[in-house]
């Protein structure tokens, strides 16, 4: 399979996601933060990529160990909190709450051949809104503006984890 | 840029933005940015980089 010399090397990093759950370490994933964000909005420079993962094993650590050895045993390096594939950096965060939500519910794609998932426009703006830094009033501002979103099913996010949208 | 060509970018294939994102980031990488420190009064930048005569006398003084 075809390698990538992208400084974004976002296919490889769905490979090895994908190659979790066929190993049993991980139940299922999904492309969450900004790159999620690019999927509905406007390309920006974004220097990580956030994967949000299901975890297989239900203990304290997510499995979180397990899926390191599993990473590094494919050439990746730990670098503090991020896995650094081809000089990029990758969080894999272990989701709940609101964030198990958006990766249950996260639709397929297909990226460079690559099959995936990505957040529902609806899931990244409701997390923005449950986070509430100064960047992520800027996504929700982006978001509603670029994004089509089904204005319905936001609503129904946003009361179902008791949150507003922040006036913006 | 007009917001109906932030829209059009916004339109463009997921495979196509990230394209560009990557572009941004090889960018990013051969001009980082230069931090405040670099560039405060106090640490003027030297000749090489700067065609300019530094001033550091103030001019109210």
């Amino acid at each position: 399979m075809k390698e990538s010399d992208s400084p974004l090397p976002l296919a490889d990093v769905l490979r090895a996601a994908n190659g979790l759950v066929r190993a049993g370490l991980i139940q299922d994933y999904a492309i969450g933060g900004a790159l999620a964000a690019i999927h509905y909005v406007e390309p920006f420079a974004t220097y990580d990529a956030d994967i949000f993962f299901i975890p297989a094993d239900t203990g304290l650590t997510a499995g979180i160990p397990a899926i390191y050895a599993h990473l590094k045993s494919l050439g990746w390096q730990v670098d503090g909190e991020h896995l650094v594939v081809k000089g990029f950096p990758v969080q894999f965060l272990a989701a709940q709450g609101l964030t198990e939500e958006a990766v249950r519910e996260a639709p397929n794609i297909t990226f460079e051949g690559v099959p995936a998932k990505v957040f529902r426009a609806e899931h990244i703006v409701a997390i923005a809104a449950s986070v509430g830094r100064k960047k992520d009033l800027a996504r929700i501002e982006q978001m509603l503006q670029q994004a089509e979103m089904d204005q319905t099913r936001l609503q129904e996010i946003l009361e179902r984890h008791k949150l507003k949208l922040p006036k913006l | 840029m007009k917001p109906e060509m932030r829209r059009a970018l916004a339109r463009e294939s997921y495979e196509e933005k990230i394209r560009k994102v990557g572009q941004l980031i090889a960018l990013a990488r051969a001009f980082p940015r230069r931090s405040p420190a670099q560039s405060c009064p106090s640490n003027p930048p030297t000749l090489s980089e700067s065609p300019i005569p530094y001033r550091t006398k103030n001019p109210k003084s």
